[in-house]
């Protein structure tokens, strides 16, 4: 690991200055593609209905679920169409699923005058007892009953239910599976250590200060300016930094120079000026000495819709004069080294927790794997372009490292798949509240969270540092 | 002795100038690699501890290490006050480095002033962040200015355009308006005066453009670095009036699509340049000065920075007559003050109300097209007049032709309305052309005008 790799050399920096100080060279990259293709939006038409989506969404992930369905419930499983369907006869039925729930927040009903309803105030969830599952294929949908779990399923999923049809008009349904991962191709083994640093959060232009100089040691780590040789000489071996998502703090996107008036509001400028400032900034300390790749987040300035495209180079004249700084969309998958990295900043799995009844960021990452599909409740409760001719959410590979940005909490774990895949799964802590960051060995495909800080006035039991009992 | 310096620099600072030293400071302040500065730290804590056991000085230090937290091993960071060092110290499972991370006189309550501090010093070198560190990567290379695309620049210097336009609103002769200060970028102090001054100068001098012209093309091609020392060097060699030209000339060179035009010697303000495309002067002026401003910091983005510059100072020194002289070129600005050419670049504004109506005389004698062009750009108003005239046969002919009327109530606009007047009528033809050009940006010219009253007479103006 960062640490036991960094304490192998001599701590020489409690000593009398010496002339001849070791420099180290960053590790060369020595493969690196980008395969965010599929997530560049080109000419954007939004003439389009949701509707095609959705049966792409399906056409494309049929083949994928009729193949687990016969693996699962034996070969001779009859799938069939909802519109085949006949009363009490077992078989296998692919689908999508729509989670009816009464709590989640309707603009139509909002805006109804029949109605007369607040507005509802935000809820950290929105499920309830009363969710139904409907079960919608390309022609019919139909309700579902039985052993499947509603809290913890949601919207837009793919899945196929073994069970029967009532004469109700429902379907019981007895076993459920989803189309798990997908084929993966290992990745060529590595002769030394090499890191890659995830960071998410940073949230600049927030206004609190304390993650400031959580930032700046990051930054001082990364471009080797912090700590002994040891730990220079490991930080040598980090070979990229993804900057995962939301850079800019939430408090930038205040709108409030629109309810003011305009006398008030001539010489305000917008909060998120100065963030981009600090941020080109911070961005070109890091260019300077590792690549870096940057992911738009939820507060950053860029489309809102998922796919978001790459922040324009613009706003970052110092950085950009770097070739080492790379401006990419969300989500994001590339090859660094021969490991695949596919992620997001966060926006899909949030989206899940606010739908479901999982609690762990990090168990709604590995059940979006399990579904093979990156964010399933795009587009009806989370943003997303309406694409028609191909979904580019599914997994058509599965990475090696897997990771979403902006979580709670570090989280991370290694998922081993039904066709010996292993995938590692990080969960990056949003910086400005944890002041962690996540080193991804990619020899080894271990995680290892790296956390900053300061000292405050507060801070008389070390429980500012977390080294607290 | 040489290595006792820095202990007497560190004592200098710490005791005498109560700063806060961190080691990232004092690498920068006294170039030195951040480990040796972290050592320099270290032993001029022990010294002065074993001279003076009293020694008011109070030190953080940096450590990190790895520690069993939640199921995994987690690497820590961390900044912690001497009392606090050793039980810092003892949690840590494996202890990766330890060292001085700062020294002051007293005692921090929390970490702020030492962000601040660093932040301060990298503001100030932030060209060269990573020549004292540890790590040097050789893929980071800053880009060369000439493969940035032009239409990358135009896109910025659009940006740049609506950025700067309403800043420019008012006029400003000694400085900055405070908006453009604002930039994304920021500009080092050191040159901040010097932009302030450029703004005032006019005085130009067209030897001197040539030749640092030809001098700034051989810097152009220098890295990074460079450029903008040596453009201080240049500054100091050349005095603040040249500098102007200077930046509006390297960026010229550099420009690609915008600055076509600016190459162009000076003198030869023809028919062909008012032929280009008016749009794209406008936005290349308005684009320059502004670029000009950032061009000192950021040598990487040389060219649209420097792009920026210029337009800053086309501004700044002439704001009025961008309006009124869409397509004079930067380099039109340059021209030595009694040359015809300059005519366009002199403004008829208040504050230097003399120098305008001197070379209006002059330019007289100009061909027509530029009278003409210069003219027109003043307060143009397409007047449908009727003209009477003798043809050849003998007739008297009256012909209804859109004029261009200056409307400014100072004396030129006499000369150049009876110039235009007197002009011969088979010069219609091709004043047409030339008009239709002039539509826009008389309509501008008009309406940059009207907003200001130019003296008291303004109300009464001669249709």
């Amino acid at each position: 690991m960062f640490s036991e790799q960094a304490a192998q050399r001599a701590h020489t920096l409690l000593s009398p200055p010496s002339t001849n100080n070791a420099t180290f060279a960053r590790v060369p990259v020595s493969s690196y593609t980008n395969s965010s293709q599929p997530f560049r939006l080109g000419e954007r038409s939004f003439s389009r209905q949701y509707a095609h989506i959705y049966a792409t969404r399906l056409l494309q992930m049929r083949p994928f679920l009729v193949s687990r369905a016969k693996q699962r419930w034996g070969g001779g499983v009859q799938v069939k169409k909802l519109c085949e369907l006949q009363p009490g006869e077992k078989c296998c039925v692919v689908g999508t699923l729509f989670k009816a729930m009464p709590l989640q927040p309707s603009i139509l009903r909002e805006i109804s005058e029949e109605h007369n309803l607040l507005p509802q105030p935000p809820r950290s969830k929105y499920i309830h007892p009363d969710d139904e599952l409907v079960l919608e294929d390309e022609l019919q949908r139909i309700r579902l009953e039985g052993d499947v779990d509603a809290s913890r399923l949601v919207t837009g999923t793919v899945l196929a239910v073994l069970g029967s049809a009532r004469d109700s008009g429902k379907f019981v349904v007895e076993d459920h599976c989803f189309a798990e991962l997908a084929p993966q191709k290992p990745a060529p083994p590595l002769d030394t250590d090499r890191f890659v640093l995830l960071v998410s959060g940073l949230g600049l232009g927030g206004g609190g200060g304390e993650s400031l100089l959580g930032t700046q040691l990051l930054v001082d780590v990364v471009t080797g300016q912090l700590g002994d040789e040891g730990e220079q000489c490991s930080a040598a071996h980090v070979s990229r930094v993804i900057l995962a998502g939301n850079l800019l703090s939430h408090n930038t996107q205040s709108r409030d120079s629109i309810n003011k008036a305009k006398y008030l509001t001539k010489k305000t400028q917008a909060a998120s000026v100065e963030a981009v400032r600090m941020l080109d900034e911070i961005l070109l300390q890091l260019s300077a000495s590792v690549p870096v790749d940057v992911m738009p987040g939820e507060f950053d300035p860029t489309n809102y819709t998922l796919p978001q495209q790459p922040l324009h180079p613009c706003m970052f004249p110092l950085a950009t004069a770097y070739s080492t700084l790379q401006l990419v969309t969300n989500p994001y998958q590339a090859t660094i080294d021969g490991v695949r990295f596919l992620g997001t900043s966060g926006q899909n799995v949030s989206d899940i927790f606010r739908y479901s009844s999982m609690e762990d960021h990090l168990e709604i990452l590995e059940w979006t794997l399990r579904v093979r599909h990156i964010s399933p409740t795009a587009p009806d409760t989370l943003g997303c372009y309406p694409f028609y001719k191909t979904d580019p959410f599914i997994f058509l590979e599965c990475p090696h490292v897997y990771f979403c940005g902006n979580t709670p909490e570090f989280g991370s774990k290694i998922f081993r798949g039904p066709e010996d895949q292993r995938v590692l799964l990080v969960a990056v802590p949003d910086f400005s509240t944890t002041q962690t960051a996540c080193l991804v060995n990619l020899r080894s495909l271990a995680c290892q969270p790296i956390s900053f800080s300061g000292f405050g006035a507060e801070d008389e039991d070390l429980g500012g540092l977390g080294l607290g009992p | 002795m040489a290595d006792q310096l820095y202990l007497e620099n560190i004592d200098e600072f710490v005791t005498d100038q109560n700063k806060i030293v961190t080691y990232k400071w004092l690498s920068y302040t006294l170039g030195v690699h951040v480990n040796q500065a972290k050592q320099m730290l270290y032993d001029y804590v022990e010294r002065k501890r074993k001279e003076n056991s009293g020694a008011q000085l109070h030190v953080t230090y940096l450590v990190s290490g790895s520690l069993i937290q939640n199921g995994h091993s987690c690497h820590k960071v961390a900044v912690v006050r001497e009392d606090k060092l050793e039980a810092v110290k003892s949690k840590l499972a494996v202890t990766a480095s330890i060292h001085v991370y700062s020294i002051q006189k007293a005692m921090l309550k929390d970490s702020g002033p030492l962000f601040n501090t660093d932040y301060d010093i990298l503001k100030s070198n932030l060209q060269n962040c990573s020549k004292f560190s540890a790590i040097h990567c050789a893929a980071a290379v800053p880009r060369a200015s000439v493969e940035s695309s032009s239409s990358e620049k135009f896109e910025q210097s659009n940006l740049q355009v609506s950025s700067e336009t309403p800043a420019n609103n008012e006029l400003t002769t000694n400085g900055h308006s405070p908006p453009t200060s604002k930039q994304i970028f920021q500009q080092p102090k050191g040159i901040m005066g010097m932009f302030a001054s450029k703004a005032a100068s006019k005085t130009q001098d067209a030897n001197k453009e040539t030749k640092t012209e030809t001098k700034e093309v051989t810097n152009v091609s220098s890295t990074g670095n460079k450029a903008p020392g040596k453009g201080n060097v240049m500054s100091n060699f050349f005095g603040k009036a040249a500098m102007n030209k200077l930046k509006v000339n390297l960026d010229s060179e550099q420009a690609v699509k915008e600055e076509k035009i600016v190459e162009q010697p000076p003198v030869s303000v023809t028919e062909p340049k008012l032929a280009a495309p008016t749009g794209l002067k406008k936005s290349s002026k308005k684009a320059e000065p502004v670029k000009m401003q950032q061009k000192e910091k950021k040598r990487g983005k040389r060219v649209e920075l420097s792009d920026d510059e210029t337009k800053e100072t086309e501004n700044m020194k002439k704001k009025r007559r961008r309006i009124k002289l869409p397509e004079s070129d930067s380099s039109e600005d340059e021209v030595i003050p009694d040359s015809p050419g300059d005519y366009e670049a002199e403004s008829p504004s208040p504050p230097p109300p003399s120098p305008p109506p001197e070379p209006v005389p002059k330019t007289e004698p100009e061909p027509p097209s530029v009278k003409s062009s210069s003219g027109e750009k003043r307060k143009r108003k397409r007047v449908l007049k009727s003209k009477t005239f003798v043809d050849e046969e003998g007739c008297i002919v009256t012909e209804k032709v859109y004029e261009s009327e200056s409307c400014t109530d100072s004396e030129e606009e006499l000369k150049m309305k009876n110039s235009s007047i007197h002009r011969p009528s088979t010069m219609t033809v091709k004043k047409e052309p030339k008009e239709e050009r002039k539509g826009p940006k008389k309509g501008t010219a008009a309406l940059g005008k009207a907003n200001r009253q130019v003296s008291i007479t303004g109300f009464f103006q001669r249709k």
